[in-house]
């Protein structure tokens, strides 16, 4: 190979070696991760935080495609955990169906109303992100209002006799590095280049040759996909649904602030994210336990003040070189 | 005409002149600031605590909690804006930013008064007298025929204010083109500070109003008003305080008549669909402008 | 890829306002036509048209012989029509080599390949040692050279370049020229907005001089310099 001008190493191999460790550090991360996670219920350790642990960064994951990929601030982003819940929990309770099937179903449910949702997509930042919370508020008002033997009125719904905390741990461990393994792949792919830029100019991408439209939509569906199976495992793990808990507006908040907390646009932020931000939780749980909510509440002030790109974007602004090197 | 349609017509015009109140701080605050305030309707349920506290511990009428809630909501806001915003101003995306900045102030606002005053719901128990007055052939509770007085008398300030004012003016002119105003000489830092400190009075007092309007309230009411607020702010056109004024009241007719006929649950859908409605087929609102991406 | 354009009564309003009142004009492969004309006499506008961010009221744009009017953005991107803007459009979050890679994101070409031309572009326009930075980090003038780069990437057969000397030093303008040459060299047309004469004249083998919206004069460069009605325009009213 004919040497470049200028430079001791041909750029081939330089791009070569950050490649190298960027998957390397991809592996390891998803290395640690996994084996961690796999031990939980065999060393006895906290099974119920380490589930919230793997849902929370699997949702935080998730709402970065929308948010850091896409540029889209989904405020209604529970609609779609929501509806996988209790997609899930009528399968389960009134169609009989195995949990494993039913789940699929949650998923294919996110995307549907990802694509119910989809003519919002061309609102801008803040209309969007007030519609997104409105069209929620419908989403769980109407399935409230939907007859008691559907969906349990305000008692809700019982899965099944009882709940399977180890086996729907393990199901929630698949989904997150399944979820894990998309971003990884979307933030290489050339799908992922063409969100970023629709992103930062739409208009532009437009005119670069970018279907928008289209790019925007794939985006969306697989921001959709996620959280919606997410809300069916953890209708698998409670045992039980209610419009409540299913539809909390908190839910949403929680996905923002832990995604955001980490840093939008990177694979690790919503990781970084919500291992930081859910330990918090627990900590200030335990000690101070009426102080939850007013603790999340700082916290998200003082995060958009002084950390406004998350822990793992404050760190690529300080060293922009790292950005290759790092999912 | 039949009772029930009056009833409507009436609390529609009545919850409707609180909501046009909401809707004209909040549009206020955001034309001025570019700051979508998501704790707005924490700081009208603040007014409302305000006012139930007052009167609960110290026997003071919600009428004179009115100037109490201006006073010192106003300082609140005034100190709140130096505290918060001038760091927003500099990031990426000031709008966006503001939103979930102010979403955590929500969260921590209703924690707080959750602390204070626990979940149960709240009401005052004070009674005009005489307790209700016939409008026609409907009975109308006092309380809220004098609420609804202060409310236009409020909301006509507000607007003379704005138009006849030159501090009105420009906040008026700072809505218009913030760079514009910085280059003629308008302390922009004041005048932002001002907007603030005058958008949380006009919520505080609002919240006095609802603690006599509305039968009960606890501090997750907030959330409920801020959507409201959003609802009323967008129908009008962001940034336009006549749009929100007309909006407010519109919706709020429309909210008391959709009780009318559909039941009690559903009522707020009327309003979510009338929102993503209103922004999917016409973004710029009544009288508003661009929203496309 | 060569293609000739050609713009038939092309006709846009924007309310009472009328930015294009019948354009009537054509070029041909490696060929440069300028295109001068005073503030607000649909030169930008013109353009926006051509590549489908407006809707034209009336008249057609031929891309190569084939009807492009009322085609999106990226279709007409992909009948071969690239652009500049007169303030650069980067994709301002993205690194250098991501900007090249989008507008050729669709093509069957491997991803190793695409990214080694990509660099060869950057290294052309002397932005090679920057690739990994994001857009927004660039100066105005190396956003500019960005914008052309990224526009060259998917090789088109018609480019529209939106004054591109606006605010660029002298030096970057001569390297501009150059570039400029060349896509006019490999066989490219080329229309080139700008309110810099010298470069246009320098540049331009014919030259359109656009007024109100319309096409007042359109020849060779000594035409129009010494056209009545084009120096009535510029120093005119």
């Amino acid at each position: 190979m004919p040497p470049e001008p200028g430079g001791a190493v041909p750029r081939s191999a330089e791009r070569a070696t950050a490649d190298r460790i960027y998957f390397t550090l991809a592996a390891v991360i998803g290395g640690l991760v996994s084996i961690y996670f796999l031990v939980v219920p065999v060393l006895d350790l906290n099974i119920a935080f380490h589930f919230y642990l793997m849902l929370w960064i699997t949702m935080a994951s998730a709402f970065n495609v929308a948010a850091g990929f896409s540029g889209y601030m989904p405020f209604g982003f529970v609609a779609f955990y929501g509806v996988g819940s209790f997609t899930t929990a009528i399968l389960v309770k009134s169609l009989g169906f195995p949990v494993l099937v039913a789940l699929p179903f949650s998923g294919a449910a996110g995307v549907v109303l990802g694509l119910l949702f989809a003519p919002t997509l061309r609102l801008s930042g803040i209309y969007f992100a007030i519609v997104s919370l409105a069209l929620a508020g419908i989403c769980r008002l109407v399935i409230s209002n939907m007859p008691q033997e559907i969906t349990g009125g305000s008692f809700g719904l019982q899965l099944g006799s009882r709940a399977e905390p180890v086996h729907s741990f393990y199901v929630m461990m698949g989904v997150m590095l399944m979820a894990l393994g998309v971003i990884l792949w979307l933030s290489r792919s050339r799908l992922g280049k063409a969100l970023r830029a629709v992103r930062d100019d739409a208009e532009a991408a437009d005119m670069m040759g970018v279907n928008v439209t289209r790019v925007r939509l794939y985006g969306w569906l697989i921001a959709a996909f996620f959280p919606a199976v997410c809300g069916g495992v953890e209708a698998w793990y409670t045992n039980v649904v209610d419009t409540e808990t299913a539809f909390n507006t908190l839910t949403t908040a929680k996905t923002v602030i832990y995604a955001v907390a980490g840093g939008l646009g990177t694979v690790t932020g919503p990781i970084v994210g919500s291992v930081v931000m859910v330990w918090l939780d627990e900590l200030i749980w335990r000690r101070f336990p009426l102080l939850n909510l007013l603790i999340l509440g700082v916290a998200t002030v003082l995060l958009v003040l002084f950390l406004p790109r998350g822990i793992v974007g404050t760190l690529l602004r300080w060293r922009p070189e790292w950005r290759r090197y790092i999912p | 005409m039949d009772t029930l349609v009056l009833n409507g017509i009436v609390n529609g015009l009545i919850v409707g002149g609180i909501y046009a109140l909401i809707g004209m701080s909040l549009t206020l605050l955001y034309g001025v600031l570019r700051v979508v305030n998501f704790a707005h309707g924490e700081f009208v349920i603040g007014g409302s605590f305000l006012a139930y506290a007052l009167f609960s511990n110290l026997g003071i009428a919600p009428l004179f909690a009115l100037p109490v809630a201006a006073v010192s909501f106003f300082a609140l806001g005034w100190g709140a804006y130096f505290l918060l915003l001038p760091r927003l101003q500099k990031s990426d995306d000031p709008e966006i930013m503001s939103f979930l900045m102010m979403y955590g102030v929500s969260l921590a606002l209703a924690a707080v008064m959750l602390l204070i005053f626990e979940a149960d719901s709240r009401s005052i128990d004070y009674s005009f007298q005489p307790i209700a007055m016939k409008i026609g052939p409907i009975y109308v509770s006092t309380a809220r025929i004098v609420a609804f007085g202060i409310t236009i008398v409020l909301a006509a300030a507000l607007t003379w204010f704005l138009f006849r004012t030159l501090p009105g003016k420009a906040l008026r002119a700072a809505i218009m083109n913030r760079e514009a105003i910085q280059i003629i000489g308008v302390d922009v830092v004041k005048l932002s500070a001002f907007a603030f400190a005058l958008a949380s009075a006009i919520a505080g007092v609002t919240g006095v109003l609802v603690a006599l309007v509305f039968p009960a309230f606890n501090p997750f009411s907030g959330a409920e008003y801020s959507i409201i607020g959003f609802i009323v702010v967008v129908l009008g056109g962001l940034g336009n305080p006549l749009g929100a004024l007309l909006a407010g009241i519109l919706y709020g007719l429309s909210e008391q008549l959709a009780t009318v006929f559909l039941p009690q649950a559903m009522a707020p859908i009327v309003g979510f669909g009338i929102l993503v409605a209103v922004i999917l087929i016409r973004p710029a609102g009544l009288l508003g402008w661009r929203a496309q991406r | 890829m060569s293609a000739a354009i050609e713009v038939h009564g092309l006709v846009k309003r924007f309310g009472g306002l009328t930015a294009l009142d019948g354009i009537e004009l054509e070029a041909r492969p490696a060929e440069v036509l300028g295109i001068i004309g005073v503030n607000g006499a649909g030169k930008t506008t013109l353009m926006n048209c051509v590549c489908g961010i407006y809707r034209a009221d009336e008249g057609r744009v031929l891309i190569g012989g084939r009807d492009t009017t009322g085609l999106t953005p990226h279709e007409i991107a992909h009948r071969g029509v690239g652009r500049t803007f007169q303030i650069p459009r980067v994709f301002r979050k993205m690194s250098l080599i991501d900007n090249l890679l989008v507008p050729v994101l669709d093509r069957r070409e491997a991803g190793p390949a695409l990214i080694e031309r990509a660099e060869a572009m950057l290294e052309q326009m002397r932005l090679i040692e920057l690739r990994h930075n994001f857009a927004e980090e660039l100066s105005g003038g190396q956003q500019k050279l960005l914008e052309m780069a990224r526009m060259l990437m998917p090789d088109p057969a018609v480019v529209m370049l939106d004054e591109p000397f606006a605010g660029v030093h002298p030096t970057l303008c001569r390297f501009m020229i150059e570039r400029i040459e060349a896509m006019a060299a490999d066989g490219k047309t080329v229309l080139l907005i700008s309110h810099d004469l010298t470069s246009i004249y320098r540049l331009s083998r014919r030259v359109a001089a656009l007024n109100e919206g319309r096409v007042i004069a359109m020849g060779g460069v000594d035409e129009i310099r010494g056209n009545p009605a084009v120096v009535e325009a510029y120093l005119g009213n």
